[in-house]
């Protein structure tokens, strides 16, 4: 699969950077417009467009959860906004108007920033991601970000990287030194699901392939489950992704999976049924949630959980599979235990990071 | 300035089918017949000659039509120069418009709609909507929009005030059929307007998971039996079909409602004290509401529930199924 835009628009002030230089050197033959300053109400073309900016504000950030459920405790790396992969349910729509790409070329400051982070923070442990609001290795192949961020995590003491990725940009994570300290994680969901709802993202079977690559090359990998959805018989439809998953990848080099049932601000809703009319992903019946999102009927959420939760340790009984944003009453019913009970949600995961 | 003549024209000259600067909607007013009966044509309409030798009429389409329904003809009008440009034209009938009275919702449809062919959206938000009295919001413009394509008892509702413009937005995304078919569900029973269009959410929800059209649905047995039953008043029967098509919608919350209520009930809670779930059954913050009198009346009401927290079957009232 092939994500880089037609068209890059680069502010003039980062034309040196080392990212801009690799962009231009990786992908030849792209119409490029130098402009002094992207603009925030730049006409947005469908993903079309790679605008590549200086970014002026804060690289890392804790993942925005709420107080109402339990949140992990993850942190994001800020490198980049937006996806072309097309899901019809991407929160990312809501969150960014524009549909247009964009990177932050100052990457040199952000590795400061990064570096800085680290060394004043005073948790234990951190695990920091850049899959929040972007896919972490959509544009790798041109950006080759893995190649800076992967050895510098390597060097790290404390900290983890995850990569959660929709596509199959793996290639080149083989030759980097990670040291353990990178995590390769993928999104599921059944096939049916993937070919009407995530239209440009890799197939089920190409990223439990890229994820069985990962694995040789000492890579341990996470899954994510999210989103969940309910569809008439999706029961089977997970029951067959899980079996696959386990075909494909060692269960003993997993770090984690999480579960999280679709869920998304009220906004959303409208430009869903305008961008995508024929999805059924809105058929299901939501409630506002304790942080104003939209999400399944909490008895449906424990259900779906407590389902995937049966077949996952089925499996591999010491498998570390938590929730995403959800209630201690959630976890309770459908776990049989509280993040509390086993020490928080973000201690869990912090021991699967550094095992 | 514009440069108009008075002329003395015969209404066959006014070409009735051209309705590029017609804004005005709605029924002729009684009181302007009244007044063209008795005194006559008090303010001259304003016309302006095309090349096909025909007039167009850019203010006073009400009161032409009028003159034309009494049979008042040659009349006294002002003509247009030729050389004044369509979006002047249009622009001056709107201005003629809104200096006299406030608009309806369809009438403000069309001044967007034409000015749109005219105007670049940015312009049209800004100039146009405040003029209207509306929010300058390019969603709403766009909302605004899609009204004059309403059929027309829909717009001849919504011209009088009887269907909130909101709801024209809402059904202007549906097929033509499922607007009338919400339309006269809307005019037979008294919904709010709140409820009218969480009810068009609800039935195109319905229909989208069901594979159903909200036609289909309306006309269902079901909600027909409730529709078309003469026992008790409109807006019982009003609420009885919200409730029934909510929980058509979502099932669950619904089972879960009814469980609670069959639980609470069963639990025995004494008189005066209320158990109260979380808004959706989300989160795990319960309420007891406690009526009384006195602190006898409290203390008593305190015991008895301190009692009942203490049983499995209080417990289990919180959890899922």
């Amino acid at each position: 699969m092939m994500y880089l835009p037609q068209r890059l628009v680069i502010e003039k002030e980062v034309g040196d950077s080392p990212l801009v230089k690799r962009i231009l050197t990786t992908s030849p033959g792209i119409p490029v417009d130098w402009v002094d300053r992207v603009q925030e109400d730049t006409v947005s073309e469908n993903g079309t467009v790679l605008e590549i900016v200086r970014f002026r504000g804060r690289f890392v950030k804790p993942c925005p959860g709420t107080r109402s459920y339990n949140c992990c405790g993850y942190q994001i790396l800020n490198f980049g906004i937006q996806c072309n992969l097309g899901c019809t349910y991407c929160i990312l729509q809501a969150y960014f108007p524009n549909s247009n790409l964009r990177l932050f070329a100052n990457t040199t400051e952000m590795m400061q920033e990064l570096g800085e982070h680290l060394l004043n923070s005073p948790k234990p442990v951190h695990r920091i991601g850049t899959g929040e609001f972007t896919d972490s290795l959509l544009l790798d192949p041109w950006t080759r970000m893995s190649e800076v961020l992967v050895p510098f995590f390597a060097r790290q003491s404390k900290a983890v990287l995850e990569l959660k990725t929709k596509t199959t940009n793996v290639d080149l994570l083989e030759s980097l030194e990670h040291g353990g300290h990178t995590i390769v994680a993928w999104s599921l969901n059944p096939s049916e699901v993937i070919a009407k709802e995530e239209t440009g993202a890799a197939t089920l079977e190409e990223r439990l392939g890229a994820a069985k690559r990962c694995q040789e090359w000492g890579y341990r990998v996470a899954f994510h489950f999210d989103p969940l959805l309910a569809y008439p018989g999706w029961q089977q439809g997970y029951q067959e992704v899980v079996d696959r998953l386990f075909s494909a990848v060692d269960p003993g080099g997993i770090a984690w999976i999480s579960l999280g049932t679709l869920r998304f601000m009220p906004s959303l809703k409208t430009v869903i049924q305008q961008r995508y009319p024929n999805t059924s992903i809105l058929d299901e019946e939501f409630i506002p949630g304790l942080d104003g999102k939209l999400r399944y009927f909490r008895d449906l959420r424990v259900e779906m959980y407590a389902y995937l939760n049966e077949l996952l340790l089925g499996i591999q009984k010491d498998l570390c599979v938590y929730l995403c944003m959800e209630s201690d009453d959630v976890w309770r019913q459908a776990f049989g235990f509280t993040p509390a009970e086993r020490g928080g949600l973000s201690a869990m995961l912090d021991r699967r990071a550094f095992p | 300035m514009v440069e108009k003549e008075s002329y003395s024209i015969q209404l066959e000259e006014v070409d009735w089918n051209d309705t590029s600067c017609l804004i005005t909607y709605g029924p002729l007013p009684d009181k302007l017949i009244l007044s063209i009966q008795t005194v006559g044509l008090i303010q001259k309409p304003l016309l302006q000659r095309k090349s096909n030798g025909l007039l167009r009429i850019i203010c006073g389409s009400r009161r032409l039509a009028v003159c034309q329904q009494l049979g008042l003809d040659p009349l006294s009008c002002e003509v247009l120069s030729t050389s004044t440009s369509p979006v002047a034209s249009l622009r001056m009938a709107i201005y003629d418009n809104i200096a006299q009275r406030g608009l309806n919702p369809v009438e403000k449809s069309l001044v967007l709609t034409k000015m749109a062919q005219h105007l670049d959206q940015p312009q049209l938000v800004q100039e146009f909507m405040p003029l209207l009295d509306l929010e300058p919001s390019d969603t709403l413009c766009g909302r605004y929009k899609k009204l004059p394509a309403l059929e027309e008892p829909i717009l001849d509702a919504i011209a009088r005030g009887t269907l909130h413009e909101r709801i024209g937005f809402v059904l202007s995304a549906l097929e033509q059929g499922d607007r009338l078919a919400f339309f006269n569900f809307f005019a037979e029973l008294p919904f709010s307007v709140s409820v009218q269009e969480e009810l068009v959410e609800t039935v195109v929800g319905i229909g989208g998971r069901d594979n159903l059209t909200p036609t289909q649905i309306l006309d269902s047995e079901e909600v027909n039996d409730l529709r078309r039953a003469h026992k008790g008043p409109a807006r019982q029967r009003a609420q009885q079909i919200r409730k029934q098509l909510q929980a058509r919608r979502a099932p669950r919350l619904t089972a879960r409602k009814e469980r609670f209520a069959r639980e609470a009930r069963d639990l025995g809670l004494p008189s005066g004290v209320r158990l109260i779930p979380p808004p959706y059954f989300e989160g795990p913050k319960w309420s007891l509401e406690f009526t009384f009198v006195g602190d006898e009346g409290l203390a008593v009401r305190l015991r008895n529930v301190a009692r009942l927290a203490e049983q499995a079957r209080f417990q289990r009232i919180m959890e899922s199924e």
